[in-house]
């Protein structure tokens, strides 16, 4: 009796874990089958070198050349807000701040990496939006600036995380011996916590590069969604923003639904590539 | 001298890090409590929306409970496929190799936007497998963006079990199952559940991927699997958006805030139930 459930539960999980797996492939192979309709339409290379997005007319006005660019844009102004930010944070974190302090400070980090996305477009669109246009005056609030901003205060708990858990070991490591040599402790983090975190810096830089190019709501609801070539204090789209707003208009089946399949394909793509070089990094550095 | 002045600009930059972090922070708690906290009554927790445009007067309990319903189902289905999951990878697989492709799977899985994860479950589940736009299409979606989150947790909770353990159960002729059932899941139990309660708060609070799939401007409570549902973020979006009442929209995000916050700390207190046993 219990070898008969023993092997039913073997072959239950192994299924199981199969089918888990298999959704990757499915997601992948779905958004393919889909995008592959609009590449029989538009050749791939109009479609991404391409400066025109406009599904009402015709299909060489479906190019997303502008929205990509707008998405690295973004993404990166909002790395560069935030990695300075996010390292000097996750070196207090592991070499200053002991104890009690450090749980708490920790946990509401943690609160922070899941305060919902929307809620954050929320705030961005009535407190930085709002700033730019009342007190700085600037024609348009809504702008890729703002969504740096926005995005960089999300990304912060994942660099901020990755950083500090190579960071916490490299201290342990070092601090009894650099103690022992009476070297002062900002001497000590400079020249040996830093330089030894290094790849996890850069693995925080990924992981927070991926995740900000694949936000959707807090980006969609500051960034203004008008398919130009993005400035740092003009419109841009992004690709996430293009098919959240536009998909539930396009109608199934036309080139307009396929073609948003086709940007979700160039999202995930970029995407894939980069979580697979933070496997092997993060694979490197034992995280 | 020239270390020394290093040194001092070193320490300013990681305590004006420090304290730009804390101050966002506080500032964001802030900003929502304070504003929101004014139209925030027991009237508007268990009204329907009501008012021209819809929404701007009455309340969010629709979307309060269709907000649970979606954490529910999620939360089945994406536990269910990865405890099995971490299960195989950990009791079963003996290859390194298939160990590996596992782990990048799941962390590719991990880094898929949860817009193409919307758009995934529109085609499949709303238009391939006609479920139409519905609690379980949305559900389904969200179970998916979970999954990795779960998995890489629950196999975290599996390593750490001792393997003495597991070993002497094996040396003493006992199956897997058994094994499982009676010795692993009653020492993590608790562990698995707070995990699974974290990446429900996380399910509950995404709107990108239940905008295709199942999230309406206006639904009653919904009574089967696919009846279209209401959710707390969708409608914070769309009472944004359309700017069709800044109070309620300080509300609703104070109501989604403060489940988030109870979620949060149902899990801390699972996880150290369990720490204060043993």
């Amino acid at each position: 009796m219990y070898k008969l459930l023993d092997k039913v539960f073997g072959i239950v999980i192994k299924l199981l874990a199969l089918f888990s797996l298999l959704l990757l492939a499915f997601i992948v192979l779905f958004i393919f089958k889909e995008s592959v309709v609009f590449f029989k339409e538009v050749p791939v290379l109009n479609f991404i070198t391409g400066r025109r997005w406009n599904p009402l007319k015709s299909p060489n006005d479906l190019s997303i050349f502008n929205i990509i660019l707008g998405t690295l844009y973004v993404s990166v102004v909002a790395i560069i807000i935030a990695l300075p930010i996010g390292v000097g944070s996750g070196i207090l974190l592991s070499t200053y701040i002991k104890g009690k302090w450090k749980i708490v400070i920790r946990g509401i980090i943690d609160i922070l990496a899941g305060i919902p996305s929307v809620v954050y477009g929320f705030i961005g669109l009535l407190v930085i939006v709002k700033f730019f246009e009342n007190t700085l005056d600037f024609s348009t609030g809504e702008s890729v600036l703002a969504g740096g901003i926005l995005l960089s205060a999300m990304v912060l708990p994942y660099i901020i995380s990755t950083c500090q858990e190579t960071m916490d070991k490299v201290y342990e490591e070092h601090s009894l011996s650099s103690k022992a040599l009476g070297i002062s402790k900002t001497y000590m983090v400079r020249k040996i916590v830093v330089p030894e975190s290094r790849k996890s810096i850069i693995a925080a830089t990924i992981l927070a590069l991926g995740r900000a190019m694949g936000e959707t709501m807090a980006v969609m609801m500051v960034i203004g969604n008008a398919p130009i070539a993005p400035r740092l204090l003009g419109r841009a789209q992004t690709i996430p923003s293009l098919i959240a707003l536009e998909m539930g208009m396009a109608e199934v089946g036309s080139l307009h639904y396929h073609a948003l399949f086709a940007s979700g394909l160039v999202l995930m793509i970029m995407l894939l590539i980069i979580n697979i070089i933070l496997y092997y990094i993060k694979k490197g550095i034992g995280i | 001298m020239l270390e020394n002045i290093k040194s001092a600009l070193f320490k300013i930059w990681i305590t004006l890090s420090g304290v730009i972090v804390f101050f966002s922070t506080s500032f964001i708690f802030a900003y929502i409590i304070k504003n929101g906290f004014k139209s925030v009554n027991l009237e508007f927790i268990f009204g329907s929306p009501q008012g021209i445009p819809l929404g701007s007067e009455g309340g969010i309990f629709p979307a309060i409970v269709g907000s649970l319903f979606l954490m529910i189902i999620a939360c089945i289905f994406a536990s269910l496929l990865a405890i099995s999951t971490s299960i195989y990878v950990v009791y079963y697989c003996k290859s390194l190799k298939i160990e590996n492709i596992v782990h990048v799977i799941v962390q590719c899985m991990a880094g898929v936007p949860s817009i193409v994860l919307g758009l995934f479950g529109y085609t499949l589940l709303v238009v391939n497998l006609k479920l139409g736009r519905s609690l379980l299409s949305a559900g389904l979606t969200l179970g998916i963006m979970i999954f990795p989150f779960i998995q890489v947790r629950v196999e975290k909770i599996f390593r750490e079990i001792s393997s003495s353990i597991i070993n002497s159960s094996y040396a003493l002729g006992i199956s897997k199952s058994y094994t499982f059932f009676k010795l692993i899941l009653p020492i993590c139990k608790s562990e698995i559940v707070s995990a699974i309660t974290l990446a429900g708060g996380f399910a509950m609070g995404a709107a990108a991927p239940i905008i295709l799939t199942g999230a309406v401007i206006f639904a009653p409570i919904p009574k089967s699997l696919s009846s279209p549902v209401m959710a707390l973020p969708f409608h914070l979006y769309i009472l944004t958006g359309e700017g069709i009442s800044l109070e309620k929209s300080y509300a609703t995000t104070l109501v989604l805030i403060g489940l988030l916050f109870i979620i949060n700390i149902i899990s801390i207190a699972l996880t150290f139930i369990r720490k204060g046993v043993r």
